[in-house]
Formats: structure tokens, C-alpha cells, sequence
């Protein structure tokens, strides 16, 4: 039968397929935790082994699913899908289209980037015909002073340069509380009843108006559809890092995504971005639940994503995974750090999904999508566990055989082992060989077939580097999230994503450390345990220069050129994805002004445009009490005296907040001699006028 | 001296004029020259009338006052002009680029109805019409580990695992003398 509509889909075929799922996956748990007993019942199993069986049977799972998701979305790609949301679109039109807001929350982001996406989008969506039903709000939480103001003055004008009032709107939230998922509440409070649909974007996201359309489009045609999450793909990649990454989803994504749909249907997950909602149940259902918990910190839910897909699901409502769905972009981290940056955060908030996975009544598609998010930081330190646990065994067994008569039964086990290794290697490595199968027909979109192997490899050479890395900083987070502590991490330089040699050694100087004596006592004490060790050793070892090769923009353009790592949209860029770097013209800052600290602050308070632009949104304070006043009058005589760095930013905040401050202060500033203003002003007013005001 | 110090003042209070004009894209020379003239009358005189304030206070005060009149007129000719009105007007004059289309309006006290229409048909707002929902938070039964849990939190404290700490390092230690004393090496 056709699939023409999301409710047709059977319980039936949704059990079989997660039947079938979960039979792979097990089954080849199965046979390899076998494989490993069958090496322990050769000496007898000790309770050591008893502890490590179990381990196994968590860790090689975790190996054995994810091969069953590459597996079955290879035979998806090979027979075709059946079951794909974005089918149901031959429906044909809706009579009473939804309309739809979509909405970007911002933290501190280049401003000039989100307002050329917006603007990208935007035009893209009237080039649909179809813009009529789409609203655009900028949800800012941004506490910088100088994006603050860039990002007010860039949507003014981006409303005037593309007759856009009305249509794209700009809101600065006073508290920012509960970060992302908070602003798009305080969003879903103010706004909500307006809408139908809600398309919620990271700031770094990017949608075609078709893509946005055909979303829209489908809710449209599925009533019982709460949620359509898109696979976005990760462009624009500069240094070798986010060139990786790009390369990994672009070559492996599909066969990964395919596989996902494949067991859970109707039961997807959501990600957080590229997305779009169902407001109405949204509202109702999927307001985010406090955690237990005795501090009110620790039971706000900081992966919200998951438990929303959740509460959607529970709440009787399909959500489901455009993964094919093409339109949809997004951009990675930069380097290894700033993915560490992240995952620090997903696994603090995937961490706390072990509440709901013993909930009575969370769906069980949803309690495997928490589990594998929850294994994903968690098998981390038991790995480290499992590998410390097989030391001490394999130490065990060396003394054993030294003095035991049975070396045969030892040498047999041998041979077990290296089956099990054999297997665990191939599970490992098949999702990247069904990739390469899966992207080869398609290899001129990637620089070629010889380039598309040879960025295959690079990119499993790099996993294999990458992978002890990750074990290490994951294991650190857990325990440190576990025991109730942060991860320190020194901001670095956003606009260079190189890491030198100094933060290199600082970050990741500990791993050759590790190496060293780890390989040296394993050496000693059970050589032959230095060759089962030698991945991990190998990875640590060379993590300094990894981490520095991969974050450079050099070693990226450098393989750019020899069309390595090469994805689609980097040999034909879509629209939607062109001039993302071209700060728009009302951002464009002069050159003698460009080095200029607390630039916002000077457009705030001294130009006329941004100023008005500045104080037009605010909310005119109702309660006037002379105190205030008082307070923020010293304020201001301090800001004019002493400089921007009179001011903390708590205090800088309440006067950019307070309307009639700024106001008034506007007018002292145009009022005042040089010789009562700081050195600061005189020096910036000076390039202002320069700048904006020449004289001829 | 005195005479030179009051011109200075005076060429200061021009030179600020000038770039405060130029700060909204005054850039018709003929308008410019024009609007610091007259506004630079009206300060001299109004200066006359209070000579201890400063020119250059006098100036801008008169040039933001009438400034602010005029965009609180361009944005609602029917309110009595006030800060925020001008600050939508003037907002809408910059961001519209009506500066570039109507190079010569500037403070005209009788400005073109097409440039009314276009800054009154552009709404600055950070939303559209507020329509408020309440939103309660979704209930979720966490099962019995959220019970276990519970209590937990409520019988633990640190205290009490320092002292069952210090009990055990004490029953260790007696244990350890113990064994010391009946079982000598």
C-alpha cells in the first residue's frame, strides 16, 4: 500500500521493524559475549571475568546496535523506504494552510552571520510564492553590549531593505532563564496562540523556503504529526576539522539516518534545530518537567530535545525524521575543543535522561533513543573500567600461564580473542564501508572516486586518532557531572579556530603523559597487553599534533585544493548558503572604527540611528522611583567619566535596559565638552565622526 | 580674550552642530550649511537671553529638542511629540533610508506626505500582538526511583558520613591493634 498519509503506518510494521532491529543488535551481542566467555570458560571464570562479561555485554552492545542501524539503513538505501513523511506531500494543497513562525534564538553569535542566513532564507521563501503564512523572530538572549546592538540595528534595517516589517521580528529577553529551551517557552508564552507550526533554528542554522514549505506542508497533511525533525547537513567547513566532520555526516549520514528511520518510524527523536512543531500540542504537553532534585539548578532539564520528543510521542502524537529531506544545513564546531565545548554539555544533559528511562510511562522508542544518548558519554568510562578490569585479568592469567601446565588451553583462548577482535574491528568499520558503498554511485559530488576513497580513509585514520581522545574527555565528564562538579575551560578566540601550541599542550598535554606511563607499566608488567592497548596509547600519544593539525584552516584549505574531504555543497553552493560571510551593509563597520573595544556601546549611546533604534524597543519603565533614578544617573556620570570599563556589565545592562537613561544620556553625551568626557569617548567620537560624519 | 574665548566657544558649538547633523546622513551640503545657520541663530539668541550657559549646551540642547519634534511629528503628528515617539521616527528615518531618498527633509517643517506614509507604515516592533498562553509544566511520574531517591536526599548529609567515617577508621585501627596483640609475628 502507498504510504499517502503518517496515520496509515501500521503497529504492526512499526514492531516488526524494531523487532528486527533489536534481533540484530542483540544477536550479535550475543554471539560476542559468547566468544568472550568461551575465552574465560578455558581457565575457569573468576570473578574479575564475571565483572567483565557484564561490562561487555553494555560496551559491545553499544558496537552491535549502532552496526544494526548502518546495517538495516544500508538495506533502506539498497530496496528503498516505504515510509517517509515527506511522501505523504503528494496529497496535494491544503485548503487552510498553518501558518508558521520561525523562530532563531541567539546567545552572543555573529550577528552578521544570523542576519545574512535570515536574509538568505527569507528571499529564498518568496521565491516560493508562499511566504504569506511564515513569520521570522529573532529570539535574542545575547548579554554582550556590542551584539546586542548589532543584532538591533542589523534587523531594522534588514526589515527595511527587504519591505520585511511585520514579517520578521527582533526580541531581546531581559532574563535569560533556562537558556534555549527558556527563551523558546517564553517564546511559545507570548506567541504561541498565533501560530501553527513552530520552526526552530540554531544560530548557526540554515533552511531553504522550499524546504520550509514543503514542512509546513507536510503538518499540514498529517494532523497527528507533532513533529518533523530534518537531517541537517554540516557545510561550510574551513579548518580540517569541521571538514571531517562535514565529510563523516555527508558520506555517512544517510546510511546512519536511514537506518534510524527504519526502527523507529514514528517514533523519532528531535534534535533541537531544524525542526518544526506542532504548537498547539507542543503547549500543552511538552513543557519541560522539573527533574528531581534537591537544588533548583540541577533539576531543570538541559537536553531538552529528547524529553520534548517524549512528552510529543506520549502525548499521542507521531514524530517523525525527514532525513532525506535536502534544504537543511547547519555548521560544526570549528576544533576538537569547541566539539569538547559541546559534548560537555550533551553529556551533562544526556546524563539526566536516566530519569526517564525509568519512568513508568515513557515510550519505548523514546527510552532507546535516551539510552544510546545516555551510552553515548557514559560507555566511556566503562570502557576505561573494562580495559583497567582486563589488565589486571590478563596479569593474572600471565602468572597463571607461566606456572600452569595448560599453556594450550591459554593459546586457544588466544585464537578466541582475535575472533572477537576480528568481529568487534569489522562491526566498527562496516558502517563506514556501507557509507562508502552507499556515496560511491554519487562520487563525482564528492571530487571523484579516487578522492572519495581517499577521504573515506582519511576520515577512518582520523576517527581511529580521535577516538581515545574522546574516550578521556568523555570519561572526565561523567565523572566530573556524576560527582557533581565543572569542567574548567579557558574561552578561547571564536573568530580563530586554530589551537597553538601553548593551548594544545595546556588542553591535551596530559594524554602522551598517560601514554608514556601506561605503556611503559604495561610493557613491564604484561608486555603482550601493550599491543591490545596500543590503539588507545597511539591516539593519546599523537594527540597534541592532531588536535593542532586538525584545527588549522591551512591544513583544511590545503585539502580543499587537492579535493579531499570534499562534499556536495562545497563544489556547487546553494543560494541559501552563498554570501553567509559578507557581513550585511547596515554591519559593515568602518575600518577606523573596527578596532575599537565597546564598540556597541559607543553606537548606543552616541548615534542617532542606533540609539533610537535601541530605545524604540524598550518598554518604557512604569515604576519611576527617584532611587532608580538616582542610581542610574551616578551610572551614567561614571560611563561618561570613566570610560566603558567604569561600568561592570551588570551595570552596563541596566542602563542599555532603562530607555529614559539612555535618553538622557544620548543628549549629555552630545552636550558635553571633550575636556569632561573620558579619554575613551574622545577617542571614539573622534573616529565616529570620521567615520560616519566626514567633513569635506 | 574674552571675545576670543566666546568664539571659541561658539566654533566649538558649531563644529558639534555640524556632526550631529551629519550623524543623521545630512549629506546635502546646501541643507547642512542651511540648517546650522539657522539653528545656530536661534542658539545665539536664545544664549543671549541666558549668557551663563555655555554655547555649545545651548546649541545641541536647541538641535536635539527640535530634532526630537520633528520625528515625534514624522511618526504621529496626532500625540504630543515625546522621547519614544522620536525614537521610532528617527529609527524608521535611518533604517528605511529615507535620509537617501529625501536628501532635503530633514528638519522641514512641512515634510513630504509620502515620506509621512513611509515612516508611519513601518512598524518597529519586536512582535507581533501579545497573545498569552499559560503554560503548565508537563507532569511526569519518575516511578520509584524518584521516591528512593527522595528519601535519600532527605536522610543524607555529610556529617553523618563523616562520622560513620571516622566510627569505621576507629573499628579498623582497634581491629588492626588487635590482631597485633593476640597474633604477635
Amino acid at each position: 500500500m502507498k504510504f499517502r498519509r503518517a496515520a496509515d503506518l501500521s503497529n504492526e510494521a512499526a514492531s516488526l521493524r524494531q523487532a528486527l532491529f533489536l534481533a540484530t543488535g542483540g544477536g550479535i551481542t550475543i554471539a560476542g559475549t559468547w566468544l568472550l566467555a568461551d575465552q574465560f570458560r578455558s581457565t575457569g571464570i573468576t570473578p574479575v571475568e564475571y565483572a567483565l562479561l557484564t561490562l561487555f555485554v553494555v560496551l559491545f552492545g553499544q558496537i552491535a546496535f549502532g552496526f544494526s542501524i548502518a546495517l538495516w539503513g544500508f538495506v533502506v538505501r539498497l530496496l528503498g523506504e516505504p515510509f517517509q513523511i515527506m511522501e505523504t506531500l503528494e496529497n496535494g494543497e491544503c485548503e487552510s494552510p498553518g501558518t508558521t513562525a520561525v523562530v532563531m534564538p541567539v546567545y552572543n553569535e555573529d550577528p552578521a552571520r544570523i542576519f545574512r542566513a535570515l536574509e538568505n532564507m527569507l528571499v529564498s521563501l518568496r521565491e516560493t510564492g508562499r511566504s504569506e503564512t511564515f513569520d521570522f523572530f529573532i529570539l535574542s538572549d545575547s548579554n554582550q553590549p556590542d551584539n546586542w546592538i548589532d543584532e538591533e540595528c542589523a534587523w531594522a534595517s534588514l526589515c527595511s531593505r527587504l519591505r520585511a516589517y511585520g514579517r520578521v521580528f527582533y526580541r531581546k529577553r531581559r532574563v535569560s532563564l533556562h537558556g534555549k529551551s527558556g527563551n523558546i517557552a517564553d517564546f511559545c508564552r507570548r506567541w504561541g496562540r498565533r501560530y501553527r507550526y513552530l520552526v526552530i533554528l540554531d544560530a548557526d542554522s540554515v533552511m531553504t523556503g522550499d524546504t520550509l514549505v514543503r514542512l509546513s506542508r507536510a503538518m499540514d497533511a498529517n494532523p497527528r504529526v507533532g513533529l518533523i525533525q530534518t537531517a541537517p547537513r554540516i557545510v561550510r567547513g574551513k579548518s580540517f576539522f569541521q571538514r571531517l566532520i562535514q565529510f563523516s555526516t555527508h558520506s555517512l549520514g544517510p546510511v546512519f539516518s536511514a537506518g534510524a528511520n527504519f526502527w523507529h518510524l514514528s517514533a523519532a527523536n528531535y534534535w533541537g534545530h531544524n525542526a518544526i512543531i506542532r504548537l498547539q500540542p507542543f503547549m500543552e504537553h511538552c513543557v519541560l518537567p522539573e527533574l528531581p532534585g534537591r537544588e533548583s539548578a540541577a533539576r531543570h532539564i538541559l537536553s531538552h530535545d529528547t524529553v520534548e520528543a517524549a512528552l510529543m510521542h506520549q502525548a499521542g502524537y507521531q514524530v517523525w525524521f525527514a532525513y532525506d529531506e535536502p534544504g537543511s544545513y547547519e555548521e560544526g564546531p570549528p576544533n576538537l575543543t569547541e566539539s569538547l565545548k559541546r559534548d560537555r554539555r550533551w553529556a551533562q544533559g544526556n546524563l539526566q535522561h536516566f530519569w526517564f528511562l525509568l519512568a513508568p510511562r515513557t515510550p519505548f522508542a523514546n527510552r532507546i533513543h535516551m539510552f544510546f544518548g545516555l551510552m553515548a558519554y557514559l560507555s566511556a568510562p566503562l570502557l576505561v573500567l573494562f580495559v583497567a578490569l582486563s589488565a589486571v585479568d590478563f596479569y593474572g592469567k600471565q602468572q597463571y600461564a607461566i606456572f600452569s601446565e595448560q599453556i594450550g588451553g591459554i593459546a586457544d583462548s588466544w585464537w578466541t580473542s582475535l575472533y572477537l577482535l576480528a568481529l568487534t574491528i569489522v562491526l566498527l568499520f562496516a558502517s563506514k564501508v556501507f557509507g562508502l558503498l552507499h556515496t560511491l554511485p554519487r562520487a563525482r559530488h564528492f571530487g571523484g572516486v579516487v578522492a572519495l576513497v581517499a577521504s573515506s580513509a582519511i576520515e577512518a585514520l582520523c576517527s581511529v586518532l580521535m577516538a581515545p581522545i574522546l574516550l578521556w574527555f568523555y570519561s572526565k565528564f561523567v565523572v566530573l557531572t556524576i560527582l557533581g562538579l565543572r569542567v574548567q575551560w579557558k574561552t578561547q578566540n571564536r573568530d580563530d579556530s586554530a589551537i597553538h601550541l601553548g593551548q594544545a599542550l595546556r588542553e591535551y598535554g596530559v594524554l602522551p603523559v598517560l601514554a608514556i606511563v601506561l605503556g611503559s607499566c604495561a610493557w613491564y608488567w604484561t608486555p603482550a597487553l601493550t599491543l591490545w592497548l596500543s590503539p588507545i596509547l597511539l591516539g593519546w600519544l599523537l594527540a597534541v599534533p592532531f588536535v593542532m593539525l586538525t584545527s588549522s584552516e591551512r591544513a583544511g584549505e590545503w585539502l580543499r585544493r587537492r579535493r579531499l574531504l570534499l562534499i556536495p555543497e562545497e563544489l556547487e553552493t546553494p543560494e541559501v548558503l552563498k554570501h553567509l560571510d559578507e557581513p550585511p551593509p547596515e554591519l559593515a563597520r568602518p575600518e577606523s572604527l573596527s578596532n575599537i573595544p565597546h564598540y556597541g556601546i559607543l553606537l548606543a549611546m552616541l548615534a542617532p540611528y542606533a540609539n533610537s533604534v535601541h530605545t524604540a524597543l524598550l518598554r518604557r519603565s512604569r515604576a519611576r522611583t527617584q532611587h532608580k533614578e538616582e542610581y542610574l544617573e551616578a551610572l551614567s556620570t561614571r560611563l561618561l567619566s570613566g570610560g566603558p570599563d567604569a561600568l561592570d556589565r551588570r551595570e552596563m545592562m541596566a542602563l542599555l535596559w532603562n530607555a529614559d537613561a539612555l535618553a538622557a544620556l544620548h543628549r549629555r553625551l552630545w552636550r558635553a565638552r571633550e575636556d569632561e568626557l573620558h579619554p575613551w569617548w574622545r577617542y571614539a567620537m573622534h573616529h565616529y565622526y570620521e567615520a560616519y560624519s566626514p567633513r569635506r | 580674550m574674552g571675545e576670543m574665548t566666546a568664539l571659541d566657544d561658539w566654533n566649538i558649538a558649531c563644529l558639534r552642530l555640524e556632526d550631529y547633523l551629519r550623524a543623521h546622513r545630512v549629506r546635502n551640503r546646501e541643507h547642512l550649511v542651511r540648517l546650522t545657520l539657522s539653528l545656530l541663530d536661534q542658539a545665539h539668541s536664545l544664549q543671549t537671553m541666558a549668557p551663563n550657559r555655555a554655547p555649545l549646551d545651548v546649541t545641541m540642547e536647541l538641535a536635539m529638542t527640535r530634532t526630537e519634534e520633528w520625528f515625534s511629528r514624522l511618526a504621529d503628528d496626532t500625540a504630543s511629540p515625546d522621547a519614544q515617539l522620536a525614537a521610532r521616527g528617527r529609527a524608521v528615518w535611518f533604517a528605511s533610508g529615507l535620509h537617501r531618498e529625501w536628501p532635503s527633509a530633514f528638519l522641514d517643517p512641512h515634510p513630504p506626505a509620502e515620506l509621512l506614509a513611509a515612516v508611519r507604515s513601518a512598524s518597529l516592533q519586536a512582535g507581533p500582538s501579545l497573545e498569552f498562553t499559560s503554560m503548565a509544566r508537563a507532569a511526569v511520574d519518575y516511578g520509584p526511583m524518584e521516591d528512593l531517591a527522595h528519601e535519600t536526599w532527605q536522610q543524607f548529609s555529610w556529617g553523618h558520613v563523616l562520622r560513620a567515617f571516622v566510627i569505621w577508621v576507629i573499628i579498623f585501627f582497634a581491629a588492626y591493634g588487635a590482631w597485633l596483640a593476640f597474633f604477635p609475628r
